[in-house]
């Protein structure tokens, strides 16, 4: 049973962890945060279902396509329209700027798509499997899988590039790093590329689980901000750990408790470490 | 031949005006010293000079072009290299990754570097620098646990990585200990001999009259005086303003 637990916990926890870390990349590059995250999740699994069930292209191209064209949409123009417009400004004006963006994607979704949920399949069948008593879905290892290939895949982009170092020090010292000649703008734009990267990644996970609908990225994205501030908004790895938690909480209080408390017990652990660790069990403490 | 020159520079932060007009020329192999009491403006000058504040008025020229108000990553790759009064550095990366990253921006386009780790070449020049400023053996350790005059060493042999055409030492030996503040001034003095130009703002007037070959003194965001060691040594408001109102201050 706790074997059984665990891989769901896990499974749920990889698809927060991928969008906790896409919260913590632009926290720690642009010092914003993005309060339509969970919209960025539902528009590539809008894309997704578009070019697969509209535009009949094959499974993985039109998977493939959903990325690019969400790297365009959410990393680049994101940057280049209300990211340039607002960043001067300071973080609150573009909160409350991406609340009202997460409004308008939703009710735009609702009007000009259909605010009906859409099947999408899932990358591998779906099929159960038994491992000693546990119980569990192919899907649950696969989207372990997934996310342990692309986190690891950007650590070694971080710790060993030039380009993620350059993007580590404008995270630890923005002006240091502009000295030093890097470019903090396109270092910013390239941390919104790879948000989106993460929750298009993310979206083609939580797809075939969630079905694609206008408000899936509710959840997600809520669950993944608590995820990144448990864990620490400054830390990948804090993003990661925390995404994994509330995965793991909200499994086994479904199981052991109940389903209509496992959003209440992440609430719990969110305030009992803003009350005792207000910087995440693994961030580090910021002068602001 | 002027390599680097202001014109009536100005910086104000809002009613205060941090620098008011102040014209200063560097030629090209010089030593040049500014100087001045706490708050004169000198390091504000060194902001506007290399784009991390925005100048409020005047120009900056190097090497003929108008640099003014360019971006501090422009400026740098422009051959302009700076250290930092107060530290300045990647508290979480180690200390020969900080040298990495002094130098790997100036190197390549930017879909170059994307994909890319530091060459064997820079690692070996970041390993002869940290040798000679005698941190090599911190190579691996995080730049936040380093001492104070251990990360103002870092700072230094970072400017030096890419080998700049004009370097701007914020107090270079300030929280030195003092065999190693005359090792620093020989390294500075070879540079300049190498033919570096280089400007140097220091609190320490030893320091600056025996090493620099022409001095400007600011006063108020003002430039008062302008000259050789000993020009500046006698000049009467130079002394008013700075040597008679702050003794040989330490920092």
């Amino acid at each position: 049973m706790i074997e059984q637990l665990l891989i769901k916990g896990l499974s749920l926890g990889a698809i927060y962890a991928m969008i906790a870390i896409g919260f913590c990349l632009l926290w720690q590059s642009s010092r914003l945060v993005n309060f339509a995250e969970g919209e960025f999740v539902t528009i590539p699994a809008f894309l997704m279902v578009f070019f697969y069930s509209v535009l009949k292209l094959p499974f993985a191209p039109a998977i493939i396509a959903a990325i690019i064209v969400s790297a365009f949409l959410l990393g680049f123009v994101m940057k280049k329209t209300l990211v340039d417009a607002l960043i001067a400004r300071g973080n609150t004006p573009f909160v409350v700027t991406t609340i009202a963006l997460g409004f308008l994607v939703r009710d735009s979704l609702t009007v000009f798509a259909t605010p009906e949920a859409l099947h999408f399949p899932s990358m591998i069948p779906q099929t159960p499997l038994q491992f000693g008593g546990a119980m569990f879905s192919s899907l649950d290892l696969w989207n372990i899988f997934v996310a342990a290939v692309v986190i690891v895949c950007l650590h070694l982009f971080i710790r060993k590039t030039k380009q993620g170092k350059a993007l580590q020090a404008v995270a630890q010292n923005r002006e240091a790093a502009g000295i030093m000649g890097i470019d903090v703008q396109k270092m910013i734009l390239m941390a919104f590329v790879i948000n989106a990267v993460l929750v298009a990644f993310s979206a083609s996970l939580a797809a075939p689980i969630y079905m694609v609908k206008y408000d899936m990225g509710n959840e997600l994205g809520l669950k993944a901000f608590y995820a990144a501030i448990i864990g620490g908004f400054n830390q990948v790895k804090g993003a990661l750990l925390g995404g994994l938690l509330v995965g793991l909480i909200e499994i086994f209080t479904a199981a052991y408790i109940s389903t209509q408390y496992k959003s209440g017990f992440v609430l719990i652990v969110l305030i009992a470490v803003i009350l005792f660790k207000p910087e995440g069990i693994l961030g580090t403490k910021e002068q602001l | 031949m002027k390599v680097f020159e202001t014109r009536g520079l100005k910086k104000s932060f809002q009613e205060f005006s941090a620098l008011k007009g102040v014209d200063i020329h560097v030629n090209e192999g010089e030593l040049f010293g500014l100087i001045g009491p706490n708050g004169s403006g000198k390091t504000t000058f060194f902001n506007c000079v290399t784009g991390t504040l925005k100048c409020s008025g005047g120009n900056v020229f190097f090497r003929g072009k108008d640099i003014t108000n360019k971006g501090p990553d422009a400026i740098y790759k422009m051959g302009i290299g700076r250290t930092f009064q107060l530290i300045e550095m990647f508290p979480r990366m180690t200390v020969l990754d900080n040298m990495l990253l002094a130098i790997q921006e100036s190197q390549g386009s930017m879909f170059g570097r994307l994909l890319t780790m530091n060459e064997d070449g820079n690692v070996k020049r970041a390993l002869d620098l940290l040798g000679f400023l005698k941190i090599s053996h911190l190579r691996d350790e995080y730049s936040k646990n380093l001492s104070y005059g251990q990360q103002k060493l870092l700072d230094f042999g970072m400017v030096l990585m890419t080998n700049p055409k004009l370097i701007l030492l914020d107090e270079p030996t300030c929280g030195v200990e003092a065999e190693m503040r005359q090792e620093l001034m020989n390294y500075i003095r070879d540079l300049n001999k190498q033919g570096h130009t280089i400007i140097v703002i220091e609190h320490n007037m030893d320091v600056v009259m025996n090493l620099c070959t022409r001095i400007a003194v600011l006063d108020a965001g003002e430039k008062i005086a302008e000259g050789t060691p000993e020009e500046i040594q006698n000049n009467a408001q130079v002394i008013e303003a700075y040597f008679g109102t702050e003794e040989d201050e330490e920092c």
